[in-house]
């Protein structure tokens, strides 16, 4: 893999802040199937970006493809100013997978410790207070696999965030965790964008859509619509995200025709 | 290659391993266990007798004659008694089934002076095992009929270039067993151990970290080398050592360990298990590829160890396979590592023997390629 140079987005444009999320083109095909159909967008940094969609809209394939595990079928995915796939560009990128990717036998220090270590973050006291931030601080030696599924989803939390990450990828973060701590982990994420980190987080509960800095409403591969709740509530003349949702999708299936049939939610 | 990186792929193997007393019963405690019955079974076996009648059937002199001659030859001789009870077919043949007999040795109707044909019957349920006492029948059937002519026979003492000539069929399956439990616990281990990697969405996380696929194939391999190291030097102490315990009130006297006897150096043997042992390690990554459940893992056993097993000389030369099966055993590790562990546990090899290097070099091949393998594979998952 070829590593480029990790510092070279500071030097792009002094004047407005570079993008720290950038896609041009982004398509990635499986098979007959366009899971990613050709995606454009640019999400400058400090921000939390929020990835809506329906189940197989694309989302989880596109965060992948920022993320630099699949390889773009064409077009450009681009972060901090690197394009992905870079090994290099990884140790500045934070990634949440869907399922927990933790490993049951081992501790709760265990997984932190090792996914950590492999970022190059060793500072045992700043690991603590990963998970300290988590509530995980008292079942240090308690294995991965006794934790109910809220406790498993904020180690893979604490393992994705403890090397201190500027751009963050959460590949629906709050399944599973309990509505007390869901506001918890939002006012984490808004303190981290407050520190200058990007993050992109996919969901398919709407409710979540408000919590957003900015969304971006995704289906069968294509952005319908992005912008902040006010502007798309404005646009679509509803209150109801979930409502401007459906007339976006509308409004694309009258503009553009679906020519080939895609395959529905998977 | 970042060092710290792999130190943590390896930490994380053995921290896995520790907690997991399924796994490490199966590394440590179940090739012992297989290897004290074997050599149980092999070390008494032998001295089972072989239980005889003669039956003459023939009337003429001829027969009467050959028939004493035989008697008295057989009559004493150590590992077999002679049943004089029997005298007619049927009931020879009834004892067979019974299996109060195990071979009868038959001078038909119309045995004489020209028509010297004997019969041997067994029951021939089991050809291997009743095979065992003809020799020693026939044997005696030479010296009988010899005697009879009043010739003199030769004595014949057998001798072998390596090892002793009554070196014990323990002493030669020993080598065979420390490499094929090497081979097959550390595939078996690091297949399903790379199979939840990739199932348990572990994999994927640990791709979306800066750690390299060489990185991860090489913690991998000194993760499980830890253990097959362990392993390995268990199973050779056992094999060779042997730790006499003297009878204690009720229990009797036994033995702990085989006390195999080698030639060359434990620390030869060693280095050889350990080439084949990182081979394993990465053909159970690669093959973790094409499973999608422990099961699947499980299911190629059939296809990829008993195939080693069958064909890498454990238990015929490769020389003696058909023609079309020896270029296959020549590309398995097995059949290199069986060789080696031969050439130095019973000829006394040593790292300058162009046999052995031979051994060691295609070893080592088979495992780099193996390695590149899943590499490759760890990639294709991925991309």
């Amino acid at each position: 893999m070829t590593a480029s140079p990790p510092m070279a987005s500071s030097l792009a444009a002094p004047t407005a802040p570079a993008p720290a999320v950038e896609a041009v083109g982004l398509r990635k095909d499986f098979g007959p199937l366009h899971a990613v159909d050709g995606i454009d967008m640019s999400l400058p940094p400090g921000r939390i970006y929020g990835l809506l969609g329906p189940n197989g809209s694309g989302k989880t394939t596109l965060i992948r493809l920022l993320a630099g595990l699949a390889s773009a079928t064409s077009g450009k995915a681009r972060v901090l100013g690197v394009d992905m796939p870079s090994r290099a560009n990884l140790a500045r990128i934070g990634y949440m997978t869907q399922s927990d990717g933790i490993y049951p036998e081992l501790s709760v220090w265990e997984n932190l410790t090792f996914f950590a270590a492999l970022y190059g973050q060793t500072d045992k006291a700043d690991l603590r207070r990963s998970l300290e931030f988590v509530e995980l601080d008292t079942r240090t030696d308690t294995p991965a696999q006794n934790l109910s599924g809220g406790m498993r989803r904020r180690l893979s939390m604490a393992c994705a965030l403890a090397h201190h990450p500027s751009v963050i990828f959460l590949d629906e973060p709050t399944v599973g965790v309990d509505p007390a701590l869901r506001v918890q982990f939002w006012d984490h994420f808004h303190r981290l964008a407050a520190d200058g980190a990007t993050l992109l987080v996919s969901s398919h509960v709407m409710d979540e859509a408000d919590r957003c800095d900015k969304l971006l409403f995704i289906r069968d591969g294509h952005v319908l619509a992005q912008g902040t709740p006010a502007e798309l509530r404005k646009r679509a003349g509803t209150d109801n995200l979930e409502t401007a949702f459906l007339r976006f999708a509308t409004e694309s299936e009258t503009a553009s025709p679906v020519t080939e049939t895609q395959e529905p939610a998977r | 290659m970042n060092p710290l990186r792999v130190a943590a792929v390896v930490r994380r193997i053995v921290a896995q391993f520790r907690r997991d007393p399924r796994s490490l019963a199966l590394l440590f405690v179940a090739p012992l266990a297989i290897i004290a019955l074997l050599g149980w079974v092999l070390s008494s076996s032998q001295s089972t007798n072989a239980r005889i009648a003669i039956v003459n059937e023939s009337t003429g002199p001829a027969g009467s004659v050959v028939a004493s001659r035989l008697e008295s030859a057989l009559d004493g001789q150590p590992g077999i008694v002679l049943d004089k009870s029997v005298s007619d077919i049927s009931t020879a043949r009834q004892m067979l089934k019974d299996k109060t007999l195990d071979l009868v040795v038959v001078l038909p109707a119309d045995f004489s002076v020209q028509n010297r044909k004997i019969v041997l019957t067994t029951l021939g349920l089991n050809p291997m095992a009743e095979a065992a006492s003809i020799p020693a029948i026939q044997k005696a059937l030479i010296g009988a009929v010899a005697d009879s002519a009043g010739a003199v026979l030769p004595t014949v003492e057998r001798s072998s270039i390596y090892g002793s000539p009554d070196a014990t069929q323990l002493d030669t399956l020993a080598p065979v067993v420390v490499g094929f439990f090497a081979y097959f616990f550390v595939f078996i281990l690091t297949g399903i151990s790379f199979l939840r990697e990739r199932i348990g969405g572990t994999l994927e996380r640990l791709m979306a970290t800066p750690v390299s696929r060489a990185e991860i194939v090489l913690g991998y391999s000194i993760g499980f080398g830890i253990f097959a190291t362990l392993q390995v030097a268990l199973v050779l102490a056992f094999v060779l050592g042997r730790l006499d315990i003297p009878a204690l009130g009720p229990v009797p006297a036994f033995a702990i360990g085989l006390g195999v006897r080698t030639i060359g150096n434990p620390l030869i043997a060693y280095l050889l298990v350990l080439v084949l042992g990182l081979g394993a390690v990465s053909l159970g990554i690669f093959l973790s590829t094409f499973a999608r459940t422990e099961l699947q893992i499980i299911q190629f056993i059939p296809i990829v160890i008993v195939p080693q097993g069958l064909l890498g000389g454990f238990f015929w030369p490769i020389e003696q396979l058909p023609t079309l099966l020896q270029p296959v055993a020549r590309i398995l590790p097995i059949t290199y590592a069986i060789d080696g562990l031969r050439q130095v546990m019973i000829a006394g090899a040593d790292l300058s023997t162009p046999q052995l290097q031979l051994d060691l070099g295609v070893l080592a091949g088979i495992a780099a390629v193996f390695v590149i393998l899943a590499a490759a594979t760890i990639r294709r998952e991925v991309a």
